[in-house]
């Protein structure tokens, strides 16, 4: 009798998994985010909390890496299919043959700021002068100082650089530095008051740095014909669209089932980082990538600047 | 032969390095080839020669501290038992902590200068010699102290004439070990943070995504670790210059 009940169960089980795999013959994406899941992935995270890719049958797993330098070499290598990158990194992984492109926008303006102590005394750049200045990323923010800097009439020489490896906040509470590069205005400064060791930020956008996207969608050159990239972008700005009109629901979906976000830092930081999401995440600012490329060419970072369409592209439509 | 088979290994290992990159096709981003790596190797021969100073400097200066200290430490544990009833849990505990996990403290307290990337390399490098000395301490010949009970011999003089002699191989063997971990604290140091040395440097060029100068950092460091390995070696061979005679009659015997 037992037998026979399990045998039924068994097959209506097998039955459903069959229907239900019919009814959403879902295409499965995997996202490799940058970092730990936090408010700067809000988009993300909401239009797959309100089923915006479900809707369009894809079905997205998130991943976070343990190193945010990895996400582009899994894409470029095809273990996932989109990455979560920095614009200005993005230009160098193109320089040096990743074939990846940008699909789209999550952040369309810069995050990165220098921070000093609010009681440092520091309220102007030139006094940086024979300072100590932790950094994360060689390159890119060694050029985002130089130019920084050189504007106040000083050089890298002036200062004292240190890579403090996405330690910033512990390097400038312990004295160890006077300032850090790669701080990001809505995290970073969040946490300081939260410690009660104010900063001061210098943004770098207002100290000669092109504006740029602090946090880009990448994925494999070959891919990008694909329908199920440009569906993908299309749930994402459902997602943002959700998001910016209802900003508190939005709250209590990105907590629901992850209560370790529920926390001071990142109300704080949701708060700032809402004004800063690209509203149109698929559109491209044509113009302003290639301004971006110039800068870098002309920094030595990357040895030329690259044709636009081969690393930054608008997904065409279905 | 003694040259030939290391160098025979050696070129195997990087022809077969060679060919699965050739034959796989994988792009140099995942992995470059040797080629790729000697041509980065040379362009940037200076930044590396100038970092390579920097690691190797915290190397030896770890070297020295760590095994004066472990050494210490397995004298001081031998004299007073006291001592070493309290010593040895501590010893023991300081490795079960992960370098890793310290790392980014020892930065904090100490800067990040030098004194944090020889301060790691320290706390990895003393154990194995004081394990090491301390065993070869304890398993004195037991004749050979109790004739020096009989010749009445002060402790001191037991320690300087019997047990330390006789603890020497076991030392020696401690110390090779040590050499052979020690690269690994100055260069986890500087991947914490730090402005120069090999590590950092790895960790500059791989956000540059120039992996081939990476993989040349690596080659170098590699080059450092085996070359203070072989020294040290040769080293200790002379210093306890009469195991290797037993070594020898022994198998002269066999």
């Amino acid at each position: 009798m037992k037998l026979k009940l399990l045998m039924v169960l068994f097959i209506a089980a097998a039955l459903l998994a069959g229907v239900s795999n019919t009814a959403v013959a879902s295409e499965k994406i995997t996202v490799v985010l940058d970092w730990f899941i936090n408010p700067d992935h809000a988009p993300l995270i909401i239009a797959s909390e309100k089923g915006f890719f479900k809707q369009r049958g894809l079905d997205v797993s998130f991943q976070v890496p343990s190193n945010p330098n990895d996400p582009p070499k899994l894409v470029a290598a095809k273990k996932a299919d989109i990455a979560v990158s920095y614009q200005p990194q993005h230009y160098l992984h193109v320089d040096q043959g990743l074939p990846l492109v940008r699909i789209a926008t999550l952040i369309a303006t810069p995050l990165n700021t220098l921070v000093v102590l609010a009681d440092s005394g520091i309220d102007n750049l030139s006094q940086l002068k024979g300072k100590t200045i932790g950094y994360s990323i060689g390159g890119f923010e060694t050029v985002i100082l130089k130019v920084m800097l050189e504007r106040q009439g000083l050089s890298l020489d002036d200062v004292k650089l240190v890579n403090v490896n996405f330690s910033l906040l512990p390097s400038l509470y312990s004295g160890n530095t006077d300032a850090v590069i790669g701080a990001f205005r809505n995290f970073e400064l969040n946490q300081m008051d939260i410690d009660k060791r104010p900063g001061r930020a210098f943004f770098v956008e207002e100290y000669g740095i092109p504006s740029y996207d602090e946090l880009i969608l990448v994925a494999h050159r070959d891919a990008i014909h694909n329908v199920k990239l440009r569906k993908f972008v299309d749930a994402l700005e459902d997602g943002v669209q959700y998001l910016v009109n209802h900003p508190k629901r939005s709250w209590e979906l990105f907590i629901r089932g992850r209560k370790d976000l529920n926390n001071r830092l990142n109300r704080l930081a949701w708060r700032d980082t809402l004004s800063r999401f690209a509203l149109r995440p698929g559109a491209l600012d044509r113009h302003r990538y290639q301004r971006f490329a110039e800068f870098l060419k002309k920094q030595g970072l990357i040895k030329k600047v690259p044709q636009l369409d081969t690393y930054a592209v608008e997904l065409p439509g279905p | 032969m003694k040259f030939i088979r290391p160098m025979v290994i050696l070129f195997g290992l990087i022809a077969v390095w060679q060919t699965i990159v050739m034959v796989s096709g994988v792009p140099p981003y995942i992995l470059p080839g040797p080629v790729k790596v000697v041509e980065a190797a040379v362009s940037h021969a200076g930044l590396l020669f100038d970092n390579a100073v920097t690691t190797v400097l915290e190397i030896i200066a770890g070297l020295l501290i760590g095994t004066i200290w472990g050494a210490l430490n397995a004298l001081f544990m031998i004299e007073f038992r006291a001592l070493k009833r309290w010593l040895l849990p501590v010893l023991v505990i300081s490795q079960a902590i992960p370098v890793f996990a310290l790392a980014p403290l020892l930065v904090l307290w100490l800067g990040y200068g030098m004194s944090s990337k020889i301060a790691m390399a320290v706390l990895i490098i003393f154990f194995p010699v004081t394990a090491a000395f301390y065993d070869g301490l304890r398993s004195t010949e037991p004749e050979w102290l109790e004739l020096a009970q009989v010749m009445n011999a002060r402790p001191i003089a037991v320690i300087r004439h019997i047990r330390i002699p006789a603890a020497l191989p076991a030392f020696a063997s401690g110390l090779r070990v040590a050499t052979a971990v020690a690269p690994i604290g100055a260069v986890v140091g500087e991947w914490v943070g730090s402005s120069k040395g090999l590590g950092f440097y790895m960790l500059y060029t791989n956000a540059r995504m120039q992996i081939d100068v990476m993989f040349a950092a690596l080659a170098v460091l590699c080059i450092v670790a085996l070359t203070l390995y072989f020294i040290v070696d040769r080293m200790m061979t002379k210093l306890v210059f009469w195991q290797k005679e037993e070594n020898i009659k022994e198998k002269n015997n066999r």
